[in-house]
């Protein structure tokens, strides 16, 4: 039993401190605790004296103790959460993995360009108020000929070697067209459409594939002028390469538009400045687009009465745009499944 | 088609530079694809004379020429075989450059110094030129001395045109200064006058006429000319027809193709001493008839094709090409020039059909004026007269109608301002008259025209409009964007499907892949398909490419696998994951099903080592999360159960359910056909239709949970036959409304479970909606089901 006397309670704070300093783990600390504190404790105990001194005594000695109480218990405190920080930084110290080892799980896989190309073009014409349209990529002579005024024998089908089924009639598609007019058949007018889709032509070099991709565009309305057909054009062309590009308009033959138009753009590659480019041969233009205003026969085959109702066409290459668009110079590879070409797309 | 600039300015005058000329046509249409700049470098060329020639001392195959022009003289040393003493040739001279820029010298041959050389054709810069090898020999009238290259015209400007298949009449030199002159105000057409004929048969032979017996030929016109002697055309002439890409042949023959050149009419000489009777027919050939044709190959006709007879026997391809049994040879002495015309359609079947892309079938095909063939014929007649042929008659045959066919086209002020802006139709009327348009009427309103005859693809007001546009130039016009929406724009349902499906798989870590519609035989036997399977008769076509790509794919697999096998040649070797949506072709009875799908492929890797080891490897229950994620996507369910596939490993192979109804199948790779492709490491595959995942269902969101769950485990040792679906469905059946999931946790096989079991161990939640269950009665629950369970017979652990 110690002597409640004022000395006694530095006596046992130099104590503890002492202790305190020895004390490495929270374990240690609880003991201390239970040691000074506790209900058996050094200072508890001191409290419970506290009866058997002298009534002056006691205020001065009762607040020395309490006073001694809160001390250690701050001083616990302080240590405890030094000692946890401590600890904490211990473990996760032993816990440290290196961040730049690679990923676990599946990386993002990859878009094809066309695709991407394809979405992107669908949406800015979207915008333009035109709907998404498709069609069956086997098509019969009829869609894909007649209903656009090429009948057999016509020159233009020189143009489009077309790819034949074996044992029937049926061919594939050479151009989106086909859409145009089973659109027509379904929708009647006033139309808005775009067709997106594979297209088959007999040819295989660097800028050509038997198998291709358009987006055919099929505007019907009363009065419509080609420079609203100029006005998309240019629209799309500034949106799908994010900068304005100068563009120009050419006549040209389609037997399903008169009149016809071209739309080449200034190269992307050297603006017209490179007599060598490899891109656009140094003429400075690409060719991007074939285009007019519908034909009145194929209105007509459209079921739609020309005259009351005019309109626009376009057929745009989309692996063309695709390949300036993300500089690709071989149309082919974009049909050879090559994994590190696409999934370097990526990046 | 070829225009020389030189000849193009002699039949107009225009005030322009090449390039701006190229420029224009260009834009209104003719697309100039390429200039190219004959003998640009040519320098110093001198015409000169063959004084005398020596053979050379020491070597035998060469020979010393001395030249003379003027005073001058000059000797040099030469190889070729075809010159001879008073020969007149074009000679370089020490310093003179030649076509490919080399510039000469003097060199020495043993002992003989060679001053400059005399040159070929190919030297000069124009190979076509020659007919033989060796030194190019002018003409006798060459002026001695003069510059080669002026006097020969050869140094020109070669425009390669691309013409579209509806301006036939820009396929000749007339046609192409008319549009040059339409393009320039204030060029002007030179007026091409050719002698006139008479119809009256003076012929000194017993020629008994022609008859047309096909409504193909509806106007034939012949010439004729003895006493003929075959020789080279006049230089100037082979010069021209060299820069244009014709191969001079003889005088006869360049005849025929400088008019074509000229003005778009394809001509034809026959040797008339070869035909088999003193008579032409024109006829539809009969089925399997025969002919030989110039160019040596000879053609099984059928029953459409046109043809020139004599005596019942084909002379010539009407329109095509002639025959090899009535050509122009260098012994021919009379000879009957062909003009006629033919009907497009008839020839362009003849020639595609027989694979002839002859000048005159390129060109009948597209259309040629009726009023050309008498008209060219003169022509013909005029220059083989000109050119001292022989003894020429311009006293002709003309067999057929030749009235032209009289069209009339309106414009409107009102239609041409809706397309182009501006109706005034007296500035339209000033563009369509240098094209050859006559104006019939006009007022403010409306005004008629009458089309020239060369002007086939001119029918309908829009055609006018066309062309009153593009003379103008489409780059005036301004552009706008259309006004007037009527309904919103929608992206469509399948297009938006699609591009969620790709978004989901792309962000699961497969790539994007775009395979050819078509497929090679061999990789639906490599994956074993059975004749009887419909994926094994697919659709071919009539004309593909390459075997490789015959036929029209049935399924997506083939194109996976055979993306993987491709990439592994190209030295591949990691794990990876590609998709493809795309259509497939379905033989159906006689029908063809086009049907959309989508496919995956995960390839494991002939290297898939990895710091965290087989935590990340994919496998079958990978690609099933996919799968199933992708129809979570949708809100739709997906059942994935034991099936089979041909090329599928027996026990790893899954029919895909949707709705009670199989829409594809996910498998590895059966391990004979991994042998057989090579495959390093496992490959699994799906393929399923596109068709379901348009009914996706609406999102449905249920209330939201106020009373805590309490979870219960359960084990149950069961037969490994017996699948988790199975035992999952069974748990479901026998527990009660308040278990709200059931989620398999574990499986286990060997110690303490019997040999051909496995353990399968799930985790229950209860729940209730109205209140907190206690431990009391959810054990009181789960006993029950345990309870159930094992009175089913099986086995808890």
């Amino acid at each position: 039993m110690v002597n409640p006397k004022t000395n006694d309670t530095e006596d046992v704070k130099n104590a503890f401190i002492k202790e305190l300093k020895l004390a490495k783990r929270s374990e240690d600390l609880n003991e201390l605790r239970i040691r000074y504190l506790g209900r058996k404790g050094i200072v508890t105990q001191m409290l419970k004296s506290l009866g058997t001194l002298p009534p002056e005594d006691r205020p001065a000695m009762g607040k020395a103790i309490n006073d001694l109480k809160s001390t250690i218990e701050d001083m616990l405190k302080r240590r405890m959460e030094e000692l946890a920080l401590l600890e904490e930084r211990e473990q996760e110290r032993k816990d440290a993995i290196d961040v730049t080892q690679p990923p676990k799980g599946r990386p993002w896989g990859g878009f094809h360009p066309v695709v991407e190309v394809m979405h992107e073009l669908m949406d800015i014409f979207v915008g333009l108020g035109f709907s998404v349209a498709l069609g069956p990529e086997v098509e019969d002579d009829f869609h894909n000929f007649e209903a656009l005024n090429i009948p057999p024998h016509h020159p233009a089908r020189d143009m489009q070697d077309t790819f034949y089924l074996q044992g029937n009639e049926l061919l594939l598609r050479t151009h989106t067209s086909p859409v145009q007019v089973r659109s027509m058949l379904k929708y009647g007018a006033p139309l808005r459409i775009v067709c997106p889709g594979k297209v088959y032509r007999r040819d295989s070099d660097p800028t050509h594939s038997p198998m291709f991709h358009q987006l055919e565009g099929l505007l019907i309305d009363e009065d419509v002028s080609i420079s609203d057909l100029k006005g998309c054009m240019v629209h799309f062309i500034d949106k799908v390469f994010g900068r304005p590009l100068k563009s120009r308009f050419r006549a040209s033959y389609f037997p399903f538009t008169e009149p016809s138009l071209e739309m080449d753009v200034e190269c992307i590659a050297c603006s017209g400045k490179d007599p060598a480019c490899r891109i656009c041969k140094g003429t400075g233009w690409l060719e991007i687009c074939g285009m007019g205003m519908v034909h009145p026969k194929v209105l007509r085959a459209g079921g739609i009465d020309p005259e009351v109702y005019n309109g626009f066409a376009w057929g745009l290459g989309i692996d063309r745009v695709a390949m300036l668009k993300y500089s690709l110079s071989d149309l082919r590879i974009l049909f050879f499944g090559d994994i590190a070409f696409l999934a370097g797309g990526v990046n | 088609m070829l225009v020389s600039w030189n000849w193009l300015t002699e039949l107009v005058d225009l005030q322009i530079n090449v390039n701006d000329f190229a420029e224009k046509l260009t834009m209104a249409g003719a697309e100039v694809e390429n200039l190219s700049y004959t003998a640009q470098k040519l320098d110093g060329i001198i015409i000169a004379k063959v004084l005398e020639m020596a053979p050379h001392r020491e070597r035998k195959n060469l020979q010393v020429v001395t030249l003379v022009w003027g005073d001058e003289r000059a000797i040099c040393v030469t190889g070729a075989q075809n010159v001879k003493e008073g020969d007149i040739v074009p000679y370089a001279p020490p310093g003179a450059t030649i076509a490919d820029g080399s510039v000469l010298g003097i060199e020495e041959f043993d002992g003989v110094k060679s001053f400059g050389m005399m040159l070929s054709a190919d030297e000069i810069g124009l190979p076509l030129l020659s007919q033989e090898e060796g030194i190019l020999i002018l003409p006798q009238d060459a002026p001695l001395g003069g510059d080669a290259a002026s006097w020969l015209g050869i140094k020109d400007v070669v425009l390669d045109v691309s013409v579209t298949p509806n301006r036939g009449d820009l396929l000749s030199m007339v046609g192409m200064a008319r549009e040059a002159h339409a393009l320039f105000t204030g060029s002007r057409l030179k007026e091409l006058n050719f002698s006139s004929t008479t119809e009256l048969s003076d012929w000194p032979v017993s020629f008994e006429g022609v008859t047309l017996e096909d409504s193909g030929c509806p106007l034939y016109c012949l010439g004729f000319a003895e006493e003929l002697e075959i020789a080279p055309s006049p230089i100037k002439c082979r010069v021209r027809l060299a820069l244009c890409g014709v191969r001079p042949i003889s005088n006869v023959v360049d005849v025929t193709n400088y008019v074509m050149l000229l003005l778009g009419q394809p001509l034809h000489a026959f040797d008339l001493d070869k035909l088999p009777a003193p008579e032409i027919t024109v006829r539809s050939s009969r089925n399997g008839e025969k002919i030989a044709t110039l160019d040596g190959r000879e053609h099984i006709l059928s029953s459409d094709d046109l043809l020139i007879t004599s005596g019942g026997l084909p002379i010539g391809l009407a329109g095509v090409m002639g025959g090899a049994n009535s050509e122009i040879d260098e012994n021919t002495r009379r000879i009957l020039i062909e003009s006629a015309h033919f009907l497009p359609a008839r020839i362009s079947t003849t020639a595609r059909r027989l694979g002839i892309n002859s000048e005159a079938a390129y060109r009948y095909a597209r259309g040629v004026d009726k009023a050309k063939a008498p008209l060219a014929l003169s022509c013909a007649l005029d220059l083989m007269k000109k050119w001292k042929c022989g003894k020429v008659y311009t006293s002709v045959i003309r067999e057929g109608d030749a009235a032209p066919v009289e069209k009339f086209v309106p414009l409107t002020a009102k239609k041409l301002k809706t397309y182009t802006g501006a109706g005034d139709l007296s500035e339209a009327s000033s563009i369509l008259i240098p094209l050859g348009f006559e104006v019939k009427s006009c007022s403010e309103e409306k005004a008629i025209y009458k089309v020239p005859g060369y002007r086939m693809d001119v029918e309908i007001e829009e055609d006018l409009i066309e062309e009153v546009a593009r003379i103008k130039g489409y780059d005036e016009l301004a552009a706008r964007l259309p006004g007037r929406i009527h309904d919103s724009a929608t992206i469509g349902l399948e297009s938006r499907t699609e591009r969620k499906i790709r978004e989901t798989l792309m962000a699961r870590g497969y790539i994007e892949i775009l395979n050819y519609s078509f497929i090679s035989p061999k990789f639906i036997a490599d994956l074993s398909i059975p004749a009887s399977d419909s994926r094994a008769n697919p659709f071919a076509l009539a004309n593909p490419l390459s075997m490789d790509q015959s036929l029209l794919r049935t399924f997506l697999l083939p194109g996976m696998v055979n993306v993987i096998c491709d990439n592994l040649r190209k030295g591949w070797r990691f794990p990876v994951r590609i998709f493809e949506i795309g259509n497939i072709f379905l033989r159906e009875g006689a029908n063809l099903i086009e049907e959309k799908h989508i496919a995956g492929a995960i390839f494991l890797g002939k290297d898939d080592r990895s710091p965290y080891g087989d935590a990340v490897r994919d496998d079958f229950f990978t690609m099933k999360g996919d799968i199933l994620a992708l129809a979570d996507a949708f809100r739709l369910k997906f059942d994935v159960l034991p099936g089979s596939e041909p090329f599928g490993h027996a026990g790893q192979t899954a029919d895909v359910i949707s709705d009670g109804r199989k829409i594809g199948f996910m498998a590895k790779i059966k391990p004979s056909i991994e042998r057989r492709l090579e495959l390093p490491a496992s490959l699994y595959v799906f393929e399923v239709t596109f068709e379901p995942f348009l009914m996706a269902k609406p999102p449905r969101f249920g209330e939201v949970h106020r009373f805590p769950s309490v979870y219960r485990d359960i084990s149950l040792i069961v037969p490994e036959d017996v699948t988790v679906k199975e035992i999952g469905e069974l748990i479901g059946d026998l527990s009660s409304d308040l278990v709200t999931s059931i989620r398999l946790f574990d499986i286990y096989k060997g110690k303490n479970i019997p040999e051909g079991h496995r353990s399968l161990s799930f985790t229950l939640e209860y729940r209730h909606p109205d209140k907190t269950l206690s431990d009391e009665e959810v054990d009181e629950l789960h006993t029950r089901l345990r309870a159930q369970i094992e009175s089913r017979g099986l086995k808890l652990r």
